[in-house]
């Protein structure tokens, strides 16, 4: 194992990283901006070091800054949590041509899941089903009317280069295919510099379901079962839970050994997440690879028992993957996620300021992965995530009981929260029959 | 009027003292020359070392003590040097007169070596870090007296 660790990330998963090298045993160096002196994992680190004023790229982002500081402290690893460098890469480059292990995917696998389009060309040589579409940008209005015939009503169209929404169109009925393909593409043109445009089949009522991967540096990969996360609000993840409604031991076992194969066979390792789309027939359709730890990981971990950071670690230092999943995978009872954001809940608005009070809730099968404390400033510079609330119970209903005692228990004072939105979802009928899609919130009525 | 450098000498002389001693500022005058070497912050000398300048020559508040002696922060998370190489000379020594834009040091970050140059005009009181230390983004490196 690591004697020393550099965390290049601050927040929830600063800690949640320190944790795991604690029981490690692994000395830790905290990295900060200037806005973030008082921060936690400032404090519980061994070491911490300023980087950088507040902006993210004179500070978390700036790759020199932490190189440096990782050398002038003398550490082995640097994890870069999530967001930020998480999936940068160059970054995981420099590190490897300093001497200095990424926790993560190698350069090359990075590099391979940020381009969608050849991670999906990759995926599909892999054995694992992607959306029917074209494989290239389609070349006219008559090759685009020709695949929507033969891979079915409704399609959509997208941008290659697009992102947001912007440069998309659902065609419903194949006489107006030609036309939405010349618009779609003179909209990519004007937007985005480029007029490519792709096809796909397009799901009405999708899930958004992910697989929790880990694999070691010698070809062994392990799926750790699902994630439902369809609960969304603009692709912002709110709610997380673990199993997916619905899905039976054995579509889990099939799926996971489909991607136990696929990602051997392309050299991925460590953690990493293949998110899928489902569609309304339950069949899975990949979307694209997460090439880091993610956020909504305690659910897993829940589930599982296996702590995926600690795994992350013991990957990254080389151990085989027995050292950090020793007996098969078992997933048991439910466990639900709530992102607590630091947000108006009618508005979305982010909301910071000092936090006048903060008692977090405990008690059987809560735990509260956080940064907050009472006098403690949200930062406008950063996300608005407050703290991750995870119940667990033997079944779906007694995750569901404990996760509204906690948010009934949670005191946050002196910025709004997205507790009593949390509220509102788990009392819905669509979320207490476990039968949502990612339309969930848009017909809340919010 | 620039500086001779029997001036220098003088200066490097009176800082030397109060740097020796730990005084929070010193003034010295001599045939028209007055220096007076002062940093800012916690070091306080112990009242039986402390040099009292004579009443005549005293100049202004003795809050501006504090007032007149400025930092120079790293702008950066490195490795700091006073030389650009092992054999050179230091860029800057205490009592010495620095320039706005006068490069003081160097800060390594992956291997790259920035020169350091002065936010401030004024003498440099002290210098802060030791050479081939590590320093992080803020850190104050040197002080300077501007007075």
């Amino acid at each position: 194992m690591f004697d020393k660790v550099l965390i290049a990330n601050r927040g929830e998963i600063a800690l949640r990283i320190i944790a795991a090298c604690r029981e490690l045993g692994a000395k830790t160096v905290a990295v900060y901006s200037t806005v973030d002196r008082d921060a936690l994992h400032v404090e519980l680190a061994d070491e911490a070091i300023c980087i950088g004023e507040a902006r993210s790229s004179h500070s978390y982002l700036s790759v020199p800054a932490i190189i440096s500081a990782a050398e002038i402290a003398d550490v082995d690893a640097i994890h870069p949590g999530y967001g930020f460098l998480a999936e940068d890469a160059r970054f995981a480059e420099i590190c490897r041509d300093c001497g200095i292990r990424f926790v993560g995917p190698s350069a090359e696998a990075i590099r391979l899941m940020g381009d969608k389009a050849r991670a999906r060309r990759a995926a599909a040589a892999a054995g694992i089903p992607v959306m029917p579409g074209s494989e290239e940008p389609l070349g006219s209005a008559a090759e685009a009317s020709a695949l929507a015939a033969e891979v079915g009503l409704p399609v959509i169209l997208k941008a290659a280069a697009g992102g947001g929404g912007r440069g998309m169109r659902v065609v419903r009925d194949l006489g107006e295919i030609e036309g939405a393909f010349r618009r779609a593409s003179a909209e990519a043109g004007a937007a985005f510099g480029s007029g490519q445009v792709y096809l796909e089949k397009y799901v009405e009522r999708p899930r958004h379901i992910e697989f929790q991967v880990l694999a070691d540096e010698r070809g062994k990969v392990v799926s750790v079962g699902e994630r439902e996360c369809s609960i969304q609000r603009r692709h912002q993840k709110l709610l997380e839970e673990a199993p997916a409604n619905g899905m039976s031991a054995e579509s889990r076992a099939r799926a996971g050994e489909v991607l136990a194969r696929a990602l051997a066979s392309i050299g991925y390792s460590n953690a990493g997440t293949v998110e899928f789309l489902m569609d309304e027939s339950g069949d899975l359709h990949f979307i694209e690879m997460n090439a880091r730890i993610q956020v909504e990981h305690p659910v897993t971990e829940a589930v599982s028992g296996i702590d995926l950071v600690r795994a992350q670690l013991l990957l990254a230092a080389g151990e085989p993957l027995e050292a950090a999943v020793p007996g098969p995978v078992e997933v048991r009872g439910c466990a639900i996620e709530c992102r607590v954001n630091a947000e108006d809940p009618r508005t979305f608005l982010p909301s910071a300021g000092r936090i006048e009070r903060y008692v977090p809730p405990g008690g059987p099968g809560i735990r509260v992965d956080s940064a907050a404390y009472s006098g403690w400033h949200v930062q406008p510079h950063y996300d608005s995530l407050i703290a991750k609330v995870t119940a667990f119970g033997a079944t779906r209903p007694d995750a569901i009981r404990r996760m509204k005692r906690a948010l009934s228990m949670f005191v946050v004072e002196g910025v709004k929260t997205s507790i009593p939105l949390h509220r509102r979802i788990l009392e819905s009928k669509p979320f207490l029959d476990g039968r949502y899609d990612t339309r969930f919130i848009e017909e809340m009525g919010l | 009027m620039p500086l001779s450098n029997e001036d220098r000498e003088s200066i490097e002389a009176v800082a030397d003292i109060l740097s020796r001693k730990g005084l929070a500022e010193l003034e010295f005058e001599r045939d028209g020359l007055r220096i007076r070497v002062a940093r800012g912050g916690a070091a306080v000398a112990p009242a039986a070392t402390q040099v009292q300048a004579p009443p005549a020559a005293a100049a202004g508040d003795p809050a501006e003590a504090d007032e007149s002696a400025l930092l120079i922060e790293s702008p950066m998370v490195g490795t700091f040097y006073v030389a650009s190489s092992p054999d050179a000379e230091p860029f800057v020594s205490a009592g010495d007169r620095v320039r706005k834009g006068q490069v003081v040091c160097i800060i390594e970050a992956m291997k790259l070596m920035n020169e350091i140059e002065s936010e401030h005009e004024g003498v440099l009181a002290e210098c802060l870090v030791e050479n081939a230390q590590g320093v992080e983004f803020g850190q104050a490196l040197f002080r300077i007296g501007v007075g």
